[in-house]
């Protein structure tokens, strides 16, 4: 058979259309339209890759609601419009906020459902949140700071580098395995907080509940309220001081001078 | 002779009636509205040596549906069908399913050709490997050289059952199932799911009070004339061209890969598109590419079983084989042959569980695109294969498409010929 009259065939009748385009500076229409490019946990790599250059397609993305799917990439584009920023970047809190965050400042505002994973693995720029932070603040910074009214739990777990200051309450597991970095909590935490911890310095202005700096390898904690019970049990590295100490306390553990 | 085609939907009206296949219609090809695992069934018998998997849990029809199906083709009793089957476990071996040596030759005085004793199984035409899954690898490979053969051979002997029907069964992975090898499953042209009744289909079942075995000598039958003349009949539908050239895109859509040998994805063994073998692909992220969204390529069967399985549901529907046809039928002949890659098939609508739909998104994608887009590229390469334009100025003018087949295929062809 021949091929063009098998072609001719084909398309008879049919009106030519357009060609295969490359997904380069092609428009974005919405989170779903990005999502279904990248996939909804794409790296930070691929959403930058993808997204035009004009301010405007961000604004649109960012200001429009990730619902439960999309939260990571609207996560990716809140740090990616705040470090093209000249000035800190207002945005509605959500979760995801600063996700991967190199530089500038974003501010947080809203009242409503805690949020979580806010400045999750940033490594500079400044998260100021207004309302208090769900689980997962932080969690993975290795530059940077966060300022928060209250945290739940988790909060800067395995943080490297930066620092945070939560200007209330603490949950627990607050600094879990963290091996830098800098948190002050001027309120009271729960339990387990400096949990595994191997460096860094963890301030806590109020009380802590049982298990502080549990198996402990490293790095500081100073407690200026009352530790729980068996505060520095079965440490291994580090120092805790604190004005007062709960029932089975660790030998280790330091008086404030 | 009457006309099978009336025959067939009599057998269709009449496993209805019975009670002996009541399931969902579940797969749309124009206007009309049918089971496909009915349909892939009966198709698969109007055509020869071709393999239809039937998948799905236990007690969804698959075995007795063939069985049903093998009765009334070649006229024989239910139970006689049955028998007729092999069932996969890890002790059965290629003596038990194909045939052995007849231990009785070695007292005869006088000397002679060996002599074979076939099993039914070996020796019918209608042929139906059960629970295909609990056969170990290794024993699985008995079957590259069977399936889609019209002869078996066992030490030196050959059979000769001529053209044959394959089915096969098999349930989701359970603990005591065995992984499908690629080869096999790339012998195997067409796999269907087979669902649980639902709620009328149960209260329809639950209304039918003889056996099956009973109910199975009221099927109409057919005479060997009739079951030879299916394929025939099948052979004289006329494909669509369009349906020809769909095809051929969709084969190249998923086998061709910018990073492998030849362009050639089957060619690939531990790099994948699921192992990072596409990062920074110029194609990889683009959902109008299919390349990196699946870890195999096709290989040329896909082409021979989309040809085969088109005509025969057209004929069986009584339609055109077109491009409708081609978007219902070519998901069953993919899906199993493929692995999307588990960061888009493992995200909504498909949740990891809809990998059918998420092969029928790819199809449709592939279909569309050779109709909307691939016009212009098309006609510049055949009027340059068959002399109409120069070579050198076609490549010039593919060069501009941004399309896996123009740039890895086409133009490297055309450069072959210059």
């Amino acid at each position: 058979m021949r091929l063009t009259r098998l072609v001719d065939d084909a398309y008879r009748g049919l009106n030519r259309g357009r060609r295969l385009k490359s997904q380069e500076g092609d428009p974005i229409f919405s989170l779903d339209d990005l999502a279904e490019r990248v996939g909804c946990r794409p790296s930070r790599a691929e959403v930058e890759e993808l997204l035009p250059p004009d301010p405007g397609t961000l604004e649109r993305l960012l200001m429009s609601g990730p619902g439960r799917g999309y939260q990571i990439i609207w996560g990716h584009l809140s740090s990616i419009a705040a470090e093209r920023s000249p000035e800190p970047l207002r945005l509605p809190a959500r979760d995801y906020a600063g996700l991967g965050l190199s530089r500038g400042g974003i501010i947080l505002e809203g009242e409503g459902e805690s949020v979580d994973h806010v400045g999750e693995r940033m490594s500079g720029g400044r998260i100021y949140l207004h309302q208090g932070a769900g689980d997962y603040l932080g969690q993975e910074m290795t530059g940077g700071g966060v300022i928060t009214a209250s945290v739940g739990n988790y909060a800067f777990r395995r943080m490297g580098g930066g620092w945070g200051v939560i200007r209330g309450e603490g949950g627990n597991f607050l600094a879990l395995g963290s091996s830098g970095g800098r948190v002050v909590c001027q309120g009271g935490c729960g339990e387990r907080a400096g949990w595994l911890m191997s460096g860094g310095s963890l301030r806590i202005h109020g009380d802590a509940g049982d298990y502080l700096g549990l198996l402990m390898k490293g790095g500081r904690i100073t407690i200026f309220g009352r530790a729980g019970r068996r505060a520095g049990w079965r440490m291994k590295g580090g120092t805790i001081r604190g004005r007062e100490f709960g029932p089975e306390a660790a030998d280790g553990v330091l008086g404030l001078d | 002779m009457p006309d099978p085609k009336k025959k067939i939907e009599a057998l269709i009206r009449a496993l209805e009636e019975l009670r002996l296949h009541v399931a969902r219609k579940d797969l749309f090809i124009g206007d009309r509205r049918i089971n496909s695992q009915l349909y892939f069934s009966i198709a698969n018998a109007c055509l020869r040596n071709r393999a239809l998997l039937l998948y799905g849990g236990m007690g969804a029809n698959k075995t007795t549906l063939i069985n049903l199906l093998g009765s009334s083709f070649l006229s024989l009793p239910f139970s006689e069908v049955e028998d007729r089957m092999v069932t996969g476990h890890p002790e059965q071996t290629e003596e038990k399913m194909v045939g052995f040596l007849d231990p009785r030759q070695w007292m005869r005085e006088e000397g002679g050709a060996c002599t074979v004793l076939w099993t039914p199984w070996s020796k019918s035409r209608w042929k139906l490997i059960n629970e295909v899954n609990r056969f170990p690898g290794g024993k699985q490979n008995l079957f590259l050289e069977i399936l889609k053969k019209r002869k078996i051979s066992y030490s030196g002997q050959v059979n000769e059952p001529g053209d044959t029907c394959y089915y096969l069964t098999m349930n989701p992975e359970f603990s005591a199932t065995y992984p499908l090898d690629e080869a096999l499953l790339d012998r195997i042209s067409a796999c269907v799911p087979a669902f649980q009744p639902d709620f009328l289909a149960g209260l329809a079942l639950s209304e039918r009070e003889r056996e099956v075995w009973e109910l199975a000598g009221e099927l109409p039958g057919f005479t060997p004339q009739e079951f030879d003349s299916l394929p025939g009949l099948v052979a004289g539908k006329r494909l669509d061209p369009q349906v020809e050239l769909a095809v051929l895109c969709l084969v190249r859509d998923f086998t061709l890969c910018e990073r492998a040998p030849s362009y050639d994805k089957t060619q690939l063994s531990s790099a994948r598109p699921s192992r990072g073998l596409c990062a920074g692909c110029h194609y990889s992220g683009n959902p109008e590419a299919i390349c990196w969204q699946v870890d195999e390529g096709l290989s040329d069967r896909v082409r021979q079983d989309l040809r085969s399985f088109c005509r025969a549901i057209a004929y069986l529907l009584d339609r055109e084989a077109d491009l409708e046809v081609l978007k219902a039928v070519a998901p069953y002949v993919i899906w199993h042959r493929i692995n999307p890659v588990r960061s888009i098939i493992d995200r909504p609508p498909y949740y990891g569980a809809r990998k059918l739909a998420f092969v029928a998104e790819l199809v449709e994608k592939s279909i569309n695109r050779t109709m909307n887009e691939r016009m212009d590229m098309n006609l510049i390469f055949s009027r340059a294969v068959d002399g109409a334009r120069s070579i050198s100025g076609a490549i010039e003018e593919l060069s501009i498409f941004d399309d896996p087949i123009a740039r890895l295929d086409f133009i490297p062809s055309l450069e072959e010929m210059r």
